[in-house]
């Protein structure tokens, strides 16, 4: 082929501030990313500092960005199967607003929501499953029909699809036409992405169309079914990004004290959130010592070297 | 010489008590903490060949710092695989996963268990994490270990939401018409390790050192005077705890 050929492709790299803008409106249902590993807080911050209000925020295990997206009066309803600090306790932001009757619950377990997610990325009405047919169910659940299998006369339940306006998910890589490349732990952030209508991602780096075409089996999302790239080194703090920095561990402990405490929490919101202007800002605040100690963690860069 | 075990913290009793049920070449779909914690002691003494699922999606790790969830890194690192959670939920459901280990807020007769509300659901006095996988591993996994500290609001005769199904008549009837996992098999706390009948918990044994009046103090349920004097601990399985320094230093 002629060297000299080139195919114009249309850039998806755009500011954090216009594919949040663009993307996420009002009252939409919002997938967000990250089973532990590769969690948007900085780009979800942003939906919290514009303020988009009325969301349904949804997937299957979520952690303290689900604490802060409630904290911050943005959420009026939660698609979930677990709402917590894992390994440190419970999540104060939901407990409250439950309490305070402030939010609508939609209730499911983590095999069923990620089912949702799967009948929702294949375009089906629904997956059959064996799980929740004992036991006590949530009003979400109690409506849901059973089915009888075809073949073999067995009660199923009827596992109703899911299918979120926009997933905002964070990855290590991705060129600047969208191909998004992720590795380490996924849980069901491929499939709570590929079942949405709309996908914003945050990357660590932008790389040349050349670096994905080296390894196209780690590209997880297509070009063409991406919205918005936007570059955000530590992104993802304080959970980790595989081969770049480890999990700050202290940061979610140190919350869950904070969380406590609605004074505490609403300057922590002000500090981390809605007073910061640029992920270099989120990097200061994070601290050089901090950085240095997580890039050496475990999962971090150095772990490569050993 | 028996070891001791009331030199242990009450999460590495737990863990130890729990790592027997383990047994070498099984599969087990374990969560964070103690669970985890157990199949680490199986692994590292008698059951060198058990392969530990995590819902997260990593498979064959053997996590030497303490992981605070089910997707971190010390999870992830040094692990033989990593797929989505998809994957292994559908291997739990296939029933290719043989044991799950799961705790919770609070266990009835049956092992019903609650991770959900304390009080009622609409209206709780806490509002707690909710499932998470744990509804799912009770369903779909053939051998259910339930592990509980000894701690007497836990332990109840009616609990006040059924997160994660357990053994009752009726629930059995179902698991048995609809092809699920068959539920739990024990309930292993810091003092001893109960099995279940056909009309709940019964008890095995007490933990080595611990009494019966200890291992059933305020018990709700009627659990016999166990089968077996006590339980010891192997040398190989007390020594495996020195690698899980964490465990001791809980609690």
């Amino acid at each position: 082929m002629d060297n000299n050929f080139k195919i114009s492709k249309k850039t998806k790299i755009v500011s954090l501030e216009s594919a949040i803008t663009d993307n996420i409106k009002p009252g939409n249902i919002v997938f967000l990313g990250g089973f532990g590993h590769a969690i948007p807080f900085y780009s979800s911050h942003e939906i919290i500092r514009q303020n988009i209000k009325d969301l349904t925020i949804c997937r299957s295990g979520a952690d303290i960005l689900f604490d802060q997206m409630i904290a911050s009066g943005i959420v009026s309803k939660v698609i979930f199967g677990y709402i917590g600090n894992p390994g440190v306790g419970l999540s104060h932001s939901f407990r409250k607003a439950v309490k305070d009757h402030k939010i609508l619950l939609e209730e499911w377990t983590n095999y069923s929501l990620i089912l949702r997610l799967h009948a929702g990325r294949m375009g089906l009405p629904f997956i059959p499953s064996k799980i929740l047919q004992i036991g006590d169910m949530p009003d979400n659940i109690k409506y849901m029909k059973t089915i009888k299998c075809p073949y073999t006369d067995i009660d199923m339940s009827a596992i109703p699809a899911l299918v979120p306006d926009v997933a905002v998910i964070h990855a290590q890589q991705a060129d600047e036409f969208g191909n998004i490349q992720m590795w380490g732990v996924d849980g069901d952030t491929i499939e709570g992405a590929l079942a949405s209508n709309k996908i914003i991602v945050s990357v660590e780096r932008i790389v040349d169309n050349s670096e994905i075409k080296k390894f196209p089996d780690r590209t997880v999302i297509p070009a063409h079914r991406v919205s918005a790239v936007v570059e955000l080194p530590w992104g993802a703090y304080p959970s980790y990004v595989t081969d770049f920095y480890s999990r700050d561990d202290k940061h979610y402990i140190e919350y869950d004290k904070i969380s406590r405490d609605p004074d505490l929490l609403n300057y922590y919101i002000d500090e981390w959130i809605r007073n910061i202007q640029s992920i270099e800002e989120y990097m200061k605040l994070i601290g050089k010592k901090n950085l240095k100690e997580l890039q050496n963690g475990m999962c971090g860069l150095k772990s490569n070297d050993e | 010489m028996m070891n001791d075990c009331r030199t242990l913290s009450q999460n590495a009793r737990i863990a130890v008590l729990a790592a027997r049920d383990l047994q070498d070449e099984k599969s087990c779909f374990v969560g964070i903490g103690i669970p985890s914690d157990a199949a680490c002691l199986a692994k590292l003494s008698h059951a060198p060949n058990l392969s530990m699922i995590y819902e997260s999606g990593v498979i064959g790790t053997l996590p030497y710092s303490p992981a605070m969830s089910t997707g971190s890194p010390s999870i992830a690192y040094n692990s033989d695989m990593i797929t989505d959670s998809f994957t292994v939920f559908g291997e739990l459901q296939a029933g290719r996963i043989d044991i799950g280990l799961l705790s919770a807020a609070q266990v009835d007769a049956f092992g019903n268990l609650n991770s959900t509300v304390i009080g009622p659901y609409e209206n709780p006095k806490i509002r707690m994490v909710g499932s998470g996988g744990a509804h799912d591993i009770a369903c779909l996994v053939p051998e259910l270990i339930i592990l509980m500290p000894h701690d007497s609001r836990r332990f109840v005769n009616d609990v006040d939401f059924i997160t994660s199904p357990g053994a009752n008549k009726e629930f059995a009837e179902t698991r048995l018409k609809n092809k699920l996992g068959s539920g739990p098999v024990s309930l292993i706390t810091d003092r001893a390790r109960f099995y279940m009948s056909k009309d709940g918990w019964k008890l095995d044994a007490p933990l080595a050192g611990y009494s019966y009046d200890e291992a059933t103090e305020d018990l709700p349920w009627d659990v016999g005077k166990g089968i077996n004097n006590s339980i010891t601990i192997s040398d190989d399985l007390f020594n495996a705890i020195r690698y899980l320094p964490y465990l001791e230093a809980k609690n």
